[in-house]
């Protein structure tokens, strides 16, 4: 049946969850039990673990018996192995749960399912023989050396170096979001990509920056436990999510039931996944700063098997440097010597515009349209009517952050270190919305308003 | 007997895994290639191929217990059937002709939920041995609440 021994890890790719696998058990009395488990959890060389949530018949068996036989197949050539085991304990804390656990309550997230849907207990089984199924596919079986090469680590710490260098180096926050998605991108091949921060109440992340997407989705917000980023962003733990289509599936099954049989009071709204419509793979990663939470950074790839162990250590290397420079940078922007920011101004201020653009307030919501269109509201909202009112009634095109930090009227938090952020998610809003009017970056704490057009401003209550 | 619901839910392409034991209790996990309801409902027809089910077939001569589960992969609505085996035989012309109904209902449930046709069209699903059951008890597998509950 099979001409050598199978090791676990060879079979990595059936631990992902995109097919699920065959689990069969046997009572004390001999009658047999057979059920598809979802996913089947990578312990270590010679264990398994096994989400105990509704499976009840499998957990009593293996209880009486510890005896099971799993069949598994490969996704990527749907080649099967049977892997035989015999249930050793169960955990209900600790790593191997915690990690299981906040996948299922991603998932469960998603689904609108968190009361319903949550684990029980890792059950954690030794493998006692691993048996290729031959005779199953007239497909060769996968080749097997799939698994990183030391060379392939090596080049992925040099590219780590390279990213480390270039982001420490970046003097302006917008610049060290930017320049971070482009490295993920070009060293990594992570192509979609995206940075949330923590608003001033800690109840919201908003998004910052991203890379890869038609839209920017720069002003977006995830609530903290919402989705695969708000939990990630509750737990502070990295969390990565493979077959994610199969998994929601799932999900929208189990609330299905649960609606069926009465227990709808427990189903609340379902949340879209943020970003690619078509996402198999997810891993986002809290950005921390001494224990404390600034944001998450999140990548998304349409490939299930796009992102394992190695992506989930890269992405937490690189965020927890992100955090530090977000930070440093945050504090510093208040704290350049003025000598350093001036710089002459952009000769499209002096073309005489022939285009005009209207903007309109309403106080009540701090909310800001451009020619009757959405563009801003709250905090960077009141910072933008202050922009183009002091524009308008004193010509000034050059701003610092010192003097809307002092502005009473625009009552910002006590926090410093979110202004900078605003100010990058104005620029952004503007650049997408009417690009013909520009904050542009004059070194740290300055920027000026660049302008191809005319402006008029108007005020409504309603 | 096999209720209606269940009934509806084997002549769609669901995914048919079956599970035996030894006579030391250790579990044994395959897949059938198929699944026909007998005409008084009390009974079902699997399809096996011996180089993938060697031991099943084993267990099934030596104890005939057996436990079937059979999900639609596109909903995961599930069904377990458990039961003792009558007669063990190979598979005749429409056993043959269910199986290939099956494999090509069960590639299109494959396909739509992204699995590429040519690596479900590539199992090896013949020749096989037709698999006689009486249906003792039958269970509600869906995934959630209600899971594993008599129908």
């Amino acid at each position: 049946m099979e001409n050598r021994l199978t090791q676990l890890e060879e079979l990595w790719p059936c631990f992902q969850g995109i097919i699920p696998a065959a689990l069969s058990t046997c009572s004390q009395d001999g009658t047999p039990n057979i059920t598809f488990i979802s996913q089947i959890h990578y312990v270590n060389p010679t264990h398994v673990a096994i989400s105990h949530q509704f499976f009840n018949k499998t957990h009593r068996n293996v209880r009486e018996n510890p005896l099971a036989c799993a069949m598994m197949l490969d996704p990527r050539t749907l080649q099967a192995h049977r892997i035989y085991l015999r249930y050793q304990h169960s955990e209900s804390s600790g790593p191997l749960f915690d990690s299981m656990s906040l996948q299922l309550q991603a998932i469960a997230s998603h689904a609108g399912m968190t009361d319903v849907f949550r684990l029980r207990a890792a059950d954690v089984y030794e493998v006692v023989r691993i048996e290729r199924v031959d005779g199953f596919t007239r497909l060769p079986p996968a080749i097997p050396a799939d698994r990183p090469s030391r060379l392939f680590v090596d080049q992925d710490l040099e590219f780590l170096r390279l990213l480390s260098e270039r982001i420490h180096r970046a003097d302006l926050l917008g610049d060290l979001l930017e320049t971070t998605l482009r490295l993920l991108d070009d060293l990594f091949g992570f192509r979609h990509s995206m940075i949330l921060l923590v608003d001033e109440r800690n109840t919201k992340l908003f998004t910052i920056a991203s890379r890869g997407y038609p839209e920017n989705g720069v002003g977006s917000e995830v609530g903290i436990g919402e989705g695969l980023i708000g939990t990630v962003a509750r737990a502070r733990r990295a969390l990565q999510l493979s077959a994610i289509d199969h998994s929601l599936r799932y999900a929208r099954a189990v609330r299905d039931r649960a609606e069926a049989g009465g227990g709808a009071d427990a189903v609340c709204r379902e949340i879209p996944l943020p970003g690619l419509s078509s996402a198999a793979g997810q891993i986002a990663v809290p950005l921390l700063t001494r224990g404390r939470l600034i944001g998450v950074l999140a990548v998304e790839s349409a490939e299930p098997l796009a992102f394992m162990a190695r992506e989930d250590t890269l992405l937490t290397i690189v965020a927890s440097h992100l955090g530090g420079c977000i930070e440093q940078l945050s504090r510093d922007t208040e704290e350049s010597p003025q000598g350093t920011l001036a710089r002459p101004q952009s000769s499209r201020a002096f073309t005489a515009p022939s285009r005009s653009r209207s903007f309109c307030f309403f106080p009540q919501d701090d909310c800001v349209f451009v020619d009757g269109e959405y563009l801003i509201r709250n905090v960077p909202g009141r910072i933008l009517w202050r922009l183009l009112t002091r524009h308008r009634d004193e010509g000034r095109t050059e701003f610092s952050n010192r003097e809307l930090r002092m502005d009473s009227w625009l009552g910002l938090p006590e926090i410093k270190d979110n202004l900078e952020c605003r100010l990058i998610l104005l620029r952004k809003r503007m650049e997408q919305k009417c690009p013909d009017i520009r904050l542009v970056p004059r070194g740290r704490g300055r920027f000026a308003l660049e302008t191809d057009v005319t402006i008029a401003l108007s005020e409504r209550d309603t | 007997m096999i209720p209606q619901p269940v009934f509806d839910l084997l002549q769609t392409g669901v995914s048919v895994i079956v599970g035996t034991r030894d006579s030391t209790l250790m579990p044994e996990s395959t897949r059938a290639w198929g699944i026909r309801v007998g005409k008084n409902r009390h009974s079902v027809t699997i399809f096996l191929t011996e180089a993938i089910s060697r031991k099943t077939i084993d267990n099934l001569k030596e104890n005939g217990l057996v436990a079937i589960s059979c999900t639609r992969p596109t909903d995961h609505v599930a069904c377990q059937l458990k039961g003792r085996v009558r007669t063990i035989r190979p598979a005749d012309r429409r056993d043959r002709e269910r199986s290939s109904d099956w494999h090509r209902e069960f590639v299109e449930e494959l396909v739509a939920i992204g699995v590429p046709a040519d690596l479900c069209e590539a199992w090896i699903t013949s020749p096989a041995l037709a698999i006689d059951i009486d249906v003792t008890d039958v269970f509600h597998q869906t995934p959630g609440p209600g899971a594993g509950e008599k129908v």
